[in-house]
């Protein structure tokens, strides 16, 4: 499977303005986290990029994009009627190919040379199926996230085969039907904001869509366990963290994060320990 | 060789593995029944297997209870001088439910002094503790390995918490109110009654057994409510402030929960199953428990900063005891609206899908174990629609009881359609149907561990009672199917008369059977059957009736019911007064919906509890949303019929009435008056109660009193067959008219009945002789029998006071005196005493110094819960005040069994007796619960041949006999009651334990006093005699416990204080001579408790006891 194309949803009500926020990179250069995504994407081997933005939202993001503004194609989600609407407003840019899928609103910072985005895509080209990278949650977390249930798959650490997704499950729920062997207790494999999808899943939203009409609320994840249904689905564990900038000192702890992974961390870890000691005072 | 006793627990063939212990211990010696115990410890100490641990558990303890007394008392001769002691550490370890060390102390004593009754006593209960805190450690690992549960109890912080409330709850109206979800459940009933196969610990080992057929039902008071309904309903939603509200309409009880440690608090106050539905609805999960975290905190994170949950349960005055599960139905109602509101279920409104109701079930079972009680597994029914097949099921892989047990702690659900139970049979079952709730409310836990214990050891006759339990069910299940609702009728009264009894005779009494008989004598073959719901009857049950006899024979059913309530009330605990049912099968199960705006409106009993503090409070300090609520209320009362009376019941409560207690039979002042009561002696008491110089600690001899145990000679062996020489003489005293019985039935059977205050002379305790028989007729047939022997009729006397006179009088009256032969007197009591409320330092003594048995950890956080509470209620109260607020019967007390017999002097009784019969010289004065207890010619003859004045009869100590025995006391021989013990331990270095039957000769009696025959004329003097007597006896303060009945069958226990004398002290005085005779256990023991009676009735001890009587 040959991934040539990325989805990139930033259309959310709290989304919209979150990848236009500027962090420094780790090459301590100052930059969007727009454009943190992109070369996320492009370090993967994608060249087609598609943003799928609330309409007007365009030059902005334009302008945030900065010299890769040139390589993105925009789609408006017109109404909010949920994150599987946003996928799917991109379907005819997608086609019959499979695609890579971010959010907006999450950095990733890889612990090994290959970026998270360039781990997942190779699974992917790999298994020649749809894979979603997952990381072990905790169960006080599950009402932010889409979650698996599923097997390893061959016995093969952190791929798993999905059997099933559930949006934001209680943990009643999720200790009943998405408990995964080989956690640790009390913990799920949730979404990490980052799937290699088929064409299946485009039309599996649009059969959502035309169902759902205006009433909207229209979720990604029942696309997925759907997904899971049809066609060989898997979950991998990439070597990395997903940050979400959203959540309170999301973007404070994201920029840490991506600070010690890269050029400046002595600095930066000299400036916290400083920080730190002069609070002991 | 291996062991047959093991053999029989690891059998995998049934045939070997369902035969019967007691058949194969029977025939076996005294050493082979010992080493076969040997063999069983160490089996169950090395089996890894729950069910082989808990097997041997219960084979050693019936092994200990029920067989090798009766051989160590064949091997050993009757000796009793040679009697074993229990040794004290063990008993502490058993208290504190330490039962692995205890047995180890009760073993080594056993190894080292040789086996003995009394260690094979505390062998037995402690085996048979074990046995069960060993199930209920099962049953509790399961309930918390159920998937869906565990994350609660891994939760412990509130920033952790996973549930978030469902949005719709959180959108308001126009009006300014949230919107409120709503649960309306019905209650079950067990078409089948399961042979109480619904016990977990039974389902867990054989759940090819454990099957009921069980129905959802609504309901409604006949005569009072329009209609059936579903009787339970539970109510959620938000408010404006962040606490639980938690409101329980029924009891009248609401609480604002500010902290978590209060959530857990179960026993504070009437919101224990509220509470126990947040906890197991994880709103509050378990782990959070002691955390130290904010219940603000946690509600900001679940429901939103700054806002709170409302929680309202109503079960429409379903009177308690109903057998229809109404409590756990409540729970599991609650439990669900719950689940809902935190997404925990899918949809808000409407039915539940059949995996939620499952963790309905699952969470309900968790709360049950939380609040400290236990249903059975089909209780939760009513969840589910229409009728149902619940079985057990075997465990597999996956399960968490696979490789613990055979069957899964959760069963399985089989709605039955048309084919199984067409439309039309329902509606016949409705039709013929009259359902009712009899009055009485008892507890049915003794009964459960009945059931458990004699399905482990396969007792024959219940085993084999079991398969036709489970015989019958196929043919009701057939019967429905054919829509035969006459053969369901037969069926479930073959149902109640053989199996059920059999397997526990204390499922029926002598009130059902005798409603049975009338209701059979009054409408004959239009009567088709009778069924019993649940563990016990008494409270609900049903009669079955010709469909158009239904209207008719349900208001004879109350008038049936009415009277023989009112011919019994004295003799059995009712509760309250018996109800018909109308009901109707519900095909819903349990359905939500969301109230909005004017349709958002609470129970008018939550608006009759809740209005008045709202009107009270400063208009200006009421939120807002109170405000619009009010409003809406207002609004809706003027339009809605339903709340039309509404402003009536508001003014009332704003209002109230001064209470003029006009309604009572008697008051208490008239009471006091008309039973002789001492104010300036109840002042004196309460004086010296309150400045701390009576108390329980000051019941207790010095300290440095020496206590040890009697020499050999200080007793007489009276345990084998008497000489014939005493037999002889005690004939011909008989023969001569010598002697009188006097049976002390002044008491109301505290421990008997939980304080529920009836008289226990009068309790139809149990089949003898083939019909119910109450204490005092079994006495009678006793002295029948003895007097035929000796040609003589027997005077037979009944002390009574003032609580059992009246009904003694009345139930003898019209019982024609069972046709006793000789005279039968009445001796009235002259002494009354007005109960207190307790000082603190004698409920903390009581709770916290003497030995208490721990409980198991649930329930003994429960129980500590609750002696906070009735502490802080003494003291809100007032310490040492009158107690007053309960019917006055229960205010009063009588002062103790000293009285009693001094009594016969003071109220002429036994003047008159005299006059007639100038040769009587001995009474045999004996507790009302001292069964075995006869006027023996033998033991008459010993106690001619001691020539006391007192002779009492003492019995070798058992674990079980609690209170004091016979000790020299520095020096010298007498009886000393448990309260004056000054340490517990030395207790247990007593053999011998007081039967508190006693033979007294008169004229020495009166001796002691000071009179002779010729004074018992003069009044004055002989009440001058018995004060000074008096005097030198010590007055004990004890704490009893009396029930207080309010609302629908509800009641609480409270501790009182009282004092009494006792006769035992008698002992003490110098000036009369006492001698102490030990005598068979089967003589000698009590009866105090009922759940004894299983026990007494599997020993032999009541064959015994039918063998000294003649019924007519």
């Amino acid at each position: 499977m040959d991934i040539k194309k990325a989805i990139l949803t930033v259309a959310g009500k709290n989304q919209r303005t979150l990848p236009l926020q500027t962090l420094v990179d780790r090459n301590g250069v100052q930059q969007s986290a727009l454009c943190i995504l992109i070369e996320e994407i492009l370090a993967a081997g994608i060249r087609d990029i598609c943003l799928v933005v609330h309409p007007g939202d365009q030059a902005a993001f334009r302008n945030a994009a900065g010299a890769h503004a040139s390589r993105l194609d925009f789609v408006e989600q017109p109404e909010p009627l949920g994150y599987g609407h946003a996928v799917a407003c991109a379907r005819s840019f997608a086609g019959e190919d499979p695609f890579l899928l971010l959010v907006g609103d999450h950095l990733y910072v890889s612990r090994q040379a290959k970026n998270c985005a360039q781990q997942l895509v190779e699974v992917a080209a790999a298994e020649n199926c749809s894979v979603s990278a997952v990381q072990a949650t905790h169960e006080s977390k599950l009402p932010f996230y889409g979650t698996i249930g599923g097997q390893l798959e061959g016995n093969r650490a952190g791929l798993y085969r999905i059997e099933t997704v559930v949006e934001k499950p209680t943990p009643t729920q999720a200790e009943q039907t998405l408990v995964v062997p080989g956690l640790r207790a009390g913990h799920y494999l949730c979404f990490f904001g980052m799937h290699v999808l088929t064409p299946a899943v485009m039309e599996l939203l649009g059969e959502t869509v035309s169902r759902a009409g205006q009433a909207g609320g229209i979720a990604l994840s029942p696309a997925l366990s759907a997904l899971a249904e049809r066609e060989r689905y898997l979950a991998c564990e990439l070597l990395g963290r997903r940050y979400d900038i959203g959540a309170k000192y999301g973007l404070l702890v994201a920029q840490l994060a991506i600070a010690l992974a890269g050029h400046d961390r002595d600095e930066v870890l000299t400036d916290l320990v400083e920080l730190l000691a002069q609070q002991a005072r | 060789m291996p062991s047959r006793f093991v053999s029989l627990i690891t059998a995998t063939d049934p045939a070997v593995r369902n035969q019967s212990l007691d058949a194969l211990a029977q025939p076996a010696s005294l050493a082979e029944l010992l080493a076969e115990c040997r063999e069983l410890d160490a089996f169950r100490r090395r089996s890894e297997n729950l069910y082989e641990r808990v097997r041997a558990l219960f084979f050693l303890y019936a092994l200990h209870r029920f067989h090798l007394p009766s051989k160590l008392s064949q091997a050993a001769g009757p000796s009793p001088l040679r009697h074993r002691l229990i040794p004290f550490a063990g008993f502490e370890h058993l208290l504190q439910r330490r039962f692995e060390e205890a047995i180890d102390a009760f073993l080594a004593a056993q190894n080292a002094d040789g086996p003995g009754d009394g260690v094979s006593s505390a062998l037995a209960a402690a085996y048979q503790q074990l046995g069960f805190q060993t199930l209920a450690d099962q049953v509790r690992r399961s309930v918390r390995a159920v998937p869906g549960n565990q994350w609660m109890f891994r939760m412990g912080h509130p920033a952790d918490h996973p549930l978030r409330l469902r949005p719709e709850l959180l959108r308001l109206a126009e009006d300014g109110t949230f919107p409120i979800l709503r649960e309306r459940t019905p209650v079950r009933m067990d078409l089948s009654h399961s042979g109480w196969s619904d016990i977990f610990f039974l389902g867990m080992d054989f759940p090819e057994g454990a099957r009921v057929l069980n129905i959802s039902i609504d309901l409604g008071v006949h005569g009072r409510d329009r209609e059936p309904r579903p009787p339970v309903e539970t109510y959620l939603r938000v408010i404006d402030e962040p606490v639980l509200r938690l409101t329980s309409v029924d009891l009248g009880a609401t609480a604002d929960i500010r902290h978590l440690a209060e959530v857990f608090d179960f026993a504070r106050d009437y919101l224990g199953l509220l509470k126990a539905a947040v906890i197991a609805a994880g709103i509050v999960p378990p782990g959070i428990e002691g955390s130290g975290q904010n219940l603000a905190d946690l509600l900001a994170r679940v429901v939103g900063p700054g806002r709170g949950l409302e929680l309202i349960s109503n079960v429409n005055n379903i009177p308690k005891g109903s057998r229809l599960a109404v409590s756990t139905n409540l729970l599991a109602s609650l439990v669900s609206v719950c689940m809902r509101a935190t997404g925990q279920a899918k949809s808000l409104e409407g039915p539940l899908e059949e995996s939620e109701r499952r963790l309905v079930l699952a969470r309900a079972l968790l709360g049950e174990w939380l609040g400290g009680s236990g249903g059975g597994w089909q209780d939760s029914g009513g969840v589910w629609p229409g009728m149902k097949l619940i079985c057990g099921g075997l465990a597999g892989r996956g399960d968490a009881e696979f490789g613990i047990s055979r069957g899964r702690l959760m069963p399985t659900h089989q709605i039955l359609g048309s084919n199984d139970a067409s439309a039309q049979t329902r509606r016949e079952l409705q039709e013929s149907l009259v359902l009712v709730h009899g009055g009485m409310a008892q507890n049915v836990g003794p009964i459960l561990e009945m059931v458990t214990e004699k399905y482990l050891l396969r007792s024959a006759a219940e085993w084999r009672g079991r398969q036709e339990a489970i015989r019958i069910l196929d043919d009701v299940i057939a019967a429905l199917r054919a829509g035969d609702v006459r053969r369901i009728g037969a069926l479930t009264t073959q149902n109640f008369f053989a199996p059920l009894q059999t397997i526990i005779p204390w499922a029926s009494n002598h009130f059902t059977e005798t409603l049975i008989r009338r209701v059979r004598a009054e409408f004959a073959d239009n009567f088709w059957g009778f069924w019993m719901l649940g563990g016990m009857s008494g409270g609900g049950m049903g009669f079955i009736f010709a469909p158009e006899h239904k209207a008719h024979a349900q208001a004879r059913l109350q008038a049936i019911m009415s009277q023989a309530k009112r011919e019994l009330e004295s003799a059995l605990p009712f509760a309250m007064e018996p109800v018909v049912y109308d009901f109707a099968i519900n095909e819903r199960g349990t359905w939500a919906d969301l109230l909005h705006g004017p349709d958002a409106l609470l129970p008018q009993t939550y608006y009759a509890l809740h209005v008045p503090r709202w009107l009270r409070a400063d208009p200006q300090t009421l939120p807002a949303p109170r405000r619009a609520e009010l409003d809406k209320f207002g609004a809706a009362c003027r339009v809605r019929p339903e709340l039309s009376g509404m402003m009536q019941i508001l003014f009332d409560r704003l209002l109230p009435r001064i209470k003029t207690g006009g309604d009572q039979p008697q008051s208490l002042a008239e009471l006091l008056a008309q039973n002789g009561f001492d104010r300036v002696q109840h002042e004196q008491i309460r004086a010296d109660l309150k400045n701390g110089r009576i108390g329980l600690a000051q019941n207790r001899l010095p300290a440095n009193a020496d206590i040890r145990d009697v020499n050999d000679p200080d007793v007489v062996d009276a345990t084998g067959p008497l000489a014939e020489d005493l037999r002889a003489a005690g004939r011909a005293a008989l023969a001569r008219g010598e002697l009188a019985v006097v049976t002390l039935a002044a008491g109301v059977g505290s421990r008997w009945t939980q304080g529920a205050g009836v008289v226990k002379a009068l309790h139809p305790f149990c089949k003898l002789g083939g019909a119910h028989r109450t204490f005092i007729e079994t006495h009678l047939a006793k002295s029948r029998r003895v007097g035929r022997l000796a040609g003589n009729p027997l005077p037979h006397l009944v002390t009574t006071s003032y609580l059992t006179h009246t009904a003694i009088e009345e139930f003898l009256q019209r019982q024609h005196n069972h046709d006793y032969p000789g005279p039968l007197l009445l001796s009235p009591g002259r002494a009354i005493g007005l109960r207190l409320i307790p000082m603190e330092r004698d409920l903390r003594f009581l709770w916290e110094e003497m030995p208490q048995q721990l409980l198991d950890e649930q329930q003994q956080k429960v129980r500590n819960s609750l002696h906070a509470a009735l502490i802080h209620w003494a003291r809100a109260a007032g310490e040492g005040g009158d107690y007053t607020d309960n019917v006055p019967p229960q205010c009063l007390h009588p002062v103790g069994h000293w009285f009693e017999v001094p009594n016969l002097l003071r109220n002429g009784v036994l003047a008159s007796l005299l006059a007639g019969r100038p040769q009587l010289r001995h009474l045999m004065v004996h507790n009302i619960d001292t069964l075995g207890a006869d006027p023996d010619p033998g033991m008459f003859g010993l106690h001619l041949a001691q020539e006391s004045g007192l002779t009492f009869e003492v019995i070798t100590r058992r674990l079980e006999d609690h209170g004091g025995g016979l000790a020299r006391v520095n020096g010298q021989v007498r009886l000393v009651e448990g309260l004056a013990m000054p340490r517990e331990e030395d207790e247990f270095t007593l053999r011998f334990y007081n039967s508190n039957t006693c033979w007294i000769d008169v004229d020495k009696l009166l001796a002691t006093f000071g009179l002779t025959r010729d004074d018992l004329a003069n009044q004055v003097k002989v009440a001058a005699a018995v004060r000074t007597v008096a005097a030198r006896v010590p007055t004990y303060i004890t704490i009893k416990e009396v029930k207080k009945r309010w609302g629908h069958g509800q009641e609480d226990v409270f501790p009182v204080a009282q004092f009494e004398k006792l006769w035992v002290d008698m002992t003490a005085l110098p000036e009369i001579t006492t001698r102490f005779v030990v005598v068979p256990r089967r003589r000698g023991q009590q009866l105090k408790d009922q759940a004894q009676l299983d026990g007494w009735l599997r020993d032999g001890s009541a064959a015994h006891v039918e063998s000294l009587c003649e019924w007519q």
